[in-house]
């Protein structure tokens, strides 16, 4: 059985690889990818939307359906997770943990009469251990704000440099996953409740949206930015420059909101008390 | 000169990459496998980057001074994370109650 197996590998392997002798060349002018609308897009995206990278015009102007609903696409695969792992309605244990905060001693609560919920130096905790780490609470507490202004900066400078809202996105996001990680779930829940975050996704993909219905409303195409060029008082090749910045901030939000809500489900097995 | 400098720097940063990678696969468990990993993400990275960090300083303009800064930058990143990364693993190791290698027959810790 093992022969048989690694001779079928064998033999797709060389079909495979036979295969790619018809292909192209690498870099090829002639290519079919290089003849049909690549040439135009290069040549002229400049003069046409005045987005000096290529990448970012092609994305979200002249193919900006598939983009909006690439975004549709995370904003259901946030809405998914959260309906299949989040558990509503927790039943509270027998005993409760609760941290005291100014030395760190933990006590456990056998009766709920006791509890020290409504003194201020007791925290509850969810589980036995949280990370309670001096090292990485100040190096991720340091590090966090540079990561969000990195990734503002990757979201806003799209245009010219490789980067935008997906990228911009999942940078902000991570930067909320390591405040869950790095101090506790609590806190990254205080700075952004479940709520704001779910409502954050869905605000995403409306400003995207919103954006294509603002240009149908203008009395031109679906997502055909040069009809801002009168909202905004600039002329239409400006315009579409524009018009591609605030799709970008819609997926950027959409995806930084999406990202914290899967890892918020997926690290607490969607009790969203304490995680990892 | 300033060449020959960028060489030495650079080629002495993949010696200490060179030895981290043998090191991760020869040491004998998670702990000492991390010490290599912790040493050639900073010391073969500084060497490494400022030896390219000199590259691009010549002739020194506005923009290649920037440049170079910037190339230092990472290195300053890596010097705060990569030790603050290993710290972790090894933290979690110990929580997670893995015990560290000892030399088959040498004498146990007291």
């Amino acid at each position: 059985m093992k022969l048989l197996g690694f001779l079928i590998v064998l033999i797709t392997g060389a079909v495979l690889i036979w295969a790619t002798g018809e292909f192209p060349d690498w870099g090829d002018p002639g290519s079919p990818a290089s003849v049909h609308v690549s040439p135009r897009y290069i040549e002229k995206t400049l003069e046409e939307t005045s987005v000096p990278n290529a990448v970012t015009s092609v994305l979200a102007d002249y193919r900006g359906f598939d983009t909006m609903f690439e975004t549709t696409v995370i904003f259901a695969a946030g809405i998914s997770c959260f309906m299949l792992l989040r558990l509503f309605g927790k039943e509270r244990p027998e005993t409760l943990h609760y941290r005291h905060l100014l030395t760190g001693l933990t006590i456990r609560v056998r009766r709920r009469k006791q509890s020290p919920e409504q003194l201020e130096e007791f925290e509850p905790m969810d589980s036995l251990w949280t990370p309670h780490d001096l090292i990485l609470r100040t190096l991720c507490r340091f590090l966090i704000p540079f990561i969000q202004l990195f990734a503002l900066y990757v979201i806003a400078h799209g245009h010219h440099s490789p980067g935008g809202g997906f990228q911009g996105g999942v940078i902000l996001g991570a930067s909320l996953i390591l405040l869950a990680i790095s101090q506790d779930m609590q806190s990254a829940l205080k700075r952004i409740p479940e709520r704001t975050l779910a409502m954050l996704a869905a605000l995403g993909v409306s400003v995207y949206a919103g954006t294509g219905a603002l240009c149908l409303v203008m009395g031109s195409n679906f997502l055909d930015y040069a009809a801002l060029a009168g909202l905004f008082r600039v002329d239409p090749v400006e315009a579409r420059s524009l018009g591609i910045f605030l799709v970008e901030v819609g997926v950027g939000i959409a995806v930084m909101a999406t990202m914290i809500l899967i890892y918020h489900n997926l690290a607490s097995e969607g009790r969203l008390d304490e995680g990892l | 000169m300033i060449d020959f400098m960028v060489v030495v720097l650079v080629a002495a940063g993949l010696v200490f990459f060179l030895g981290g990678g043998v090191g991760i696969l020869r040491f004998p468990d998670f702990y000492s496998r991390l010490h290599p990993a912790g040493k050639l993400d900073t010391s073969g990275s500084v060497l490494a980057m400022s030896g390219l960090a000199l590259f691009v300083l010549f002739p020194i303009t506005l923009e290649s001074v920037l440049t170079s800064l910037k190339i230092l930058l990472i290195v300053v990143i890596v010097f705060l994370t990569s030790p603050t990364a290993t710290h972790a693993i090894v933290d979690a190791g110990v929580r997670a109650g893995l015990e560290p290698w000892q030399k088959p027959g040498g004498q146990a810790e007291p």
